[in-house]
């Protein structure tokens, strides 16, 4: 990882991708950004598109439709991006996991950095992941200096 | 208008197609109606009972297929399911899509998943299922089998 990163870190934009989620983890995730929880003090906001964001945060148990759509959207991240799992079913799909529907789980298919186990995580728990993934990026990025 | 006056109406126009009446209980009442006369069964209870197509479903039994279309008359809380059996060697079903246009998505979505034939239906393109899937395959059936071979069962621990 290089010093990019490092500094889109500073203040990183997440964008929110649900994969076929039932929506309790896209639930948690909005109530990271409520007064209660507010992520922002990280920096952290919330990217309408995802060629604004600088990290990518993935719900859902990535069903056979879905996974063209993710594909296509980790295309557009402005690389270096860091990609989080959230939740059970985007881990190793949960109860999904002999589903028709759900046949790859979503690290199978694209690089993740970061996994948040939970049904659903609780926001603590969404922010505590982020955060420690923040500080091993710029940890590294330090001691390489 | 109350429940049995309903009742009797059902059991008074369909006389010829009604294969039995369950009871179950004051808010649900299972009629099974022969697979040929569905479409007056539904015209009956749509258009001239005023009753709400509320939802089909397809139920695979093993050794025969199941259709339930749930009708509900929401004054009294009534909930009325037409049953419908159907032989696994012969999977056809008049449409009732031309009737409601309610009956549309349910009618694509029981042909792909489970691979009912429904005669006179308007549209009937996959719904839910993605492009690569095989032709043939139906994936609620008893008897499905894993196609895919790059698909990972197990947690990788």
């Amino acid at each position: 990882m290089g010093t990019k990163l490092e500094a889109l870190l500073k203040s990183p934009w997440v964008f929110h991708l649900s994969t076929g989620s039932c929506n309790n983890c896209d639930i948690e995730v909005l109530d990271c950004l409520t007064p209660r929880f507010d992520i922002e003090r990280f920096g952290m906001l919330l990217a309408g598109s995802i060629k604004h964001a600088d990290v990518l945060l993935v719900t859902g148990s990535c069903n056979r439709k879905s996974v063209a759509r993710l594909k296509r959207l980790y295309e557009q991240v402005p690389k270096p991006c860091l990609v989080v799992a959230i939740g059970e079913c985007s881990l190793s799909r949960g109860m999904f996991i002999h589903s028709y529907n759900c046949p790859v789980p979503l690290d199978k298919i694209i690089p993740v950095d970061v996994y948040i186990p939970g049904c659903p995580p609780k926001p603590e728990a969404i922010i505590a992941g982020v955060v420690k993934l923040i500080e091993r990026v710029q940890e590294k990025a330090a001691a390489k200096k | 208008m109350d429940r049995d006056p309903v009742l009797k109406e059902i059991r008074q126009k369909l006389k010829d197609d009604i294969l039995d009446v369950f009871d179950k209980s004051a808010k649900r009442v299972y009629i099974g109606i022969k697979p040929e006369s569905i479409r007056k069964a539904a015209q009956c209870l749509f258009k001239d009972m005023g009753a709400r197509f509320n939802i089909a479903s397809g139920v695979d039994v093993r050794d025969r297929m199941e259709i339930l279309y749930h009708f509900t008359f929401e004054d009294i809380n009534l909930l009325v399911s037409l049953r419908v059996t159907l032989p696994k060697d012969k999977l056809e079903i008049e449409s009732l899509a031309p009737l409601f246009e309610g009956a549309n998505w349910i009618e694509r979505e029981m042909n792909e998943l489970l691979g009912i034939t429904f005669k006179g239906h308007p549209d009937m393109r996959r719904l839910l299922l993605p492009e690569e899937w095989p032709q043939g395959v139906y994936p609620l059936r008893c008897d499905y089998k894993e196609w895919d071979k790059d698909a990972v069962r197990d947690r990788g621990v």
